[in-house]
């Protein structure tokens, strides 16, 4: 096994082992049992404002918080990731590798319950799937988004959950809706801009056009990479005798 | 491994307070006072601090920032914690691999055997009790075969059998030209097994090499022996004409001297007792132990 997959397979076993991760991954499948409770219960609520309020706006978001933050910053809290760090092993590899776990872990828990509860609350028609397929995708790129940029927050911070809580609620919940400029710094705003563009379907107000929500994805996606990877090479342990 | 003027500060804390030395084969205890920056010292050795001034360097390479020392370089860390969700064997492989060793499975079969947890290997590390964490930290930092091990309090937690072997362990690698500097806060541990100690206390090297040498280089504290003869009377009597002897008590069945010079009382001491007529059984140093030196050095 190369480095690279050593530092994989222990960031994947070390998120999975949490009791967090379990916790979340509880949360994450919520949207699918609504969609099941709704279908029971007859009725057709609009499938696309279910994706963006439950999915894109509340599970998304803190699913790649619990498990971002998790994939470095608590291996800096209990002192495991020192054993990964002296070794010969490049730091750009290592926050590589544990970013894309943590995108990987994000997408794993977000995209299936969207497809689900898309099916479910939509049914199989064109219009259905298109709809779906489209929260998929944007929750996809945008869980990426926030699962890596948590990851940096969580090696540049040993408050990173409470930040990125804020950041979550405070800043994308409540400003990013009322102050215009705002927006442009808003993952979720750039998720909901790429839902609009591919659903066809007018997510949130005044989403923002589909390049612009992808350069926003993009530079979240290889900056926190970038942030990371420095991070770690300057990185020193928090506490001395 | 070498500091040159190496200090750390924390805010206004000042860690470590412009050290330097330089270590080569050879076992070498890190010896202070809890606090007294141990594991500072070892943590800026290792990389995993930057000097606040001054450098670090391990085989002629920065210590801090370059992770390809780390291939020459075995780390036991004291607080740091083993990962709970693998088993002992999992978490030495995984040491193995991002070393990239070559024969991955091998070297772990054999890091573990060399610290006798062949036995427990495969259980979860949940599992296991202090000693057992530190003996496979040990197998891990080990796996690579390192030139350098740095061990921060090694024996804690370890029963003295398991002491023993860990003992023996460490003295054979230093034999095979490894560079071993552990620290500790157990005088007897140190004494036994480091070749040469560094002193640390509130951040400042207070001295360094074989503790006996630095013991006679404290011409400011006296040298106490005591003395077994055929009449310690008389000797006390003869010995006091001396200048080099300035306290001189009789015990029950013993002669207590206090000489200000070891050199000088060495040679002094037979021909006066021969001189007096009085025949010597036995001469021992009573503070040229690692204990006493200690003290005289953290009370100055």
């Amino acid at each position: 096994m190369s480095t690279f997959g050593a530092i994989v397979e222990l960031t994947l076993r070390a998120l999975i082992g949490r009791r967090r991760t379990i916790t979340i991954a509880i949360l994450a499948a919520l949207p699918v049992v609504l969609g099941i409770l709704v279908r029971l219960g007859g009725g057709r609520p609009d499938a696309a404002e279910i994706l963006d309020a439950l999915v894109i706006r509340t599970t998304c978001p803190l699913v790649a918080l619990v498990i971002g933050t998790g994939a470095i910053g608590s291996e800096i809290d209990d002192g495991t990731l020192v054993f990964q760090l002296i070794k010969p092993v490049p730091r750009w590899v290592t926050a590589v590798a544990k970013g894309l776990v943590a995108a990987f872990l994000t997408a794993v828990l977000v995209v299936p319950p969207i497809i689900l509860t898309g099916l479910l609350l939509g049914g199989l028609g064109s219009d259905s799937i298109q709809t779906t397929l489209g929260f998929a995708v944007s929750g996809l790129v945008g869980g990426t988004a926030y699962a890596i940029g948590f990851t940096a927050l969580g090696v540049v911070t040993g408050r990173a959950l409470l930040i990125g809580l804020g950041y979550t609620l405070i800043w994308e919940g409540v400003l990013a809706g009322l102050l215009e400029g705002t927006r442009f710094l808003s993952v979720r705003q750039a998720t909901l801009g790429v839902a609009t563009a591919l659903t066809g379907d007018d997510v949130g107000s005044d989403p923002l056009g589909i390049g612009l929500s992808s350069a926003i994805l993009f530079a979240v996606t290889a900056g926190g990479l970038a942030v990371t990877a420095v991070a770690l090479r300057r990185f020193q342990l928090r506490t001395a005798d | 491994m070498q500091l040159d003027h190496v200090s750390r500060w924390y805010g206004n804390v000042v860690a470590v307070n412009d050290v330097s030395f330089a270590l080569g084969a050879g076992v070498t205890g890190l010896l202070g006072p809890n606090g007294a920056g141990k594991s500072t010292l070892l943590h800026l050795l290792a990389g995993l601090l930057a000097p606040s001034a001054g450098t670090v360097r391990i085989g002629g390479r920065a210590a801090f920032g370059d992770p390809t020392v780390y291939s020459m370089v075995g780390l036991v860390p004291e607080r740091e914690a083993v990962p709970n969700y693998l088993t002992g064997r999992e978490f030495v492989r995984f040491n193995a691999e991002l070393q990239s060793v070559v024969d991955v499975p091998g070297a772990t079969d054999r890091a573990i055997a060399t610290v006798e947890l062949d036995d427990s290997a495969d259980r979860s590390i949940r599992t296991y009790s202090k000693g057992m964490r530190q003996r496979i930290k040990l197998a891990a930092a080990l796996v690579h075969e390192p030139r350098i091990l740095l061990l921060d309090e090694p024996f804690n937690g370890m029963d003295p059998r398991q002491r023993l072997h860990m003992m023996e362990l460490l003295r054979r690698m230093a034999s095979e030209g490894r560079a071993i500097l552990f620290s500790s806060h157990i005088l007897e541990e140190v004494e036994r097994l480091a070749e040469a100690v560094l002193v640390v206390y509130a951040g400042r090297l207070a001295a360094s090499g074989d503790f006996r040498s630095i013991r006679r280089l404290m011409t400011d504290r006296p040298h106490r022996f005591t003395i077994r003869s055929s009449d310690d009377r008389a000797l006390g009597a003869a010995l006091l004409a001396d200048t080099a002897v300035f306290g001189v008590d009789l015990l029950d069945g013993r002669l207590a001297v206090q000489a200000s010079d070891l050199g000088t009382f060495a040679r002094i001491v037979a021909p006066i007792a021969r001189a007096a007529g009085i025949r010597l059984h036995e001469l021992t140093p009573t503070d040229d132990t690692l204990e006493s030196v200690f003290s005289y050095l953290v009370r100055r």
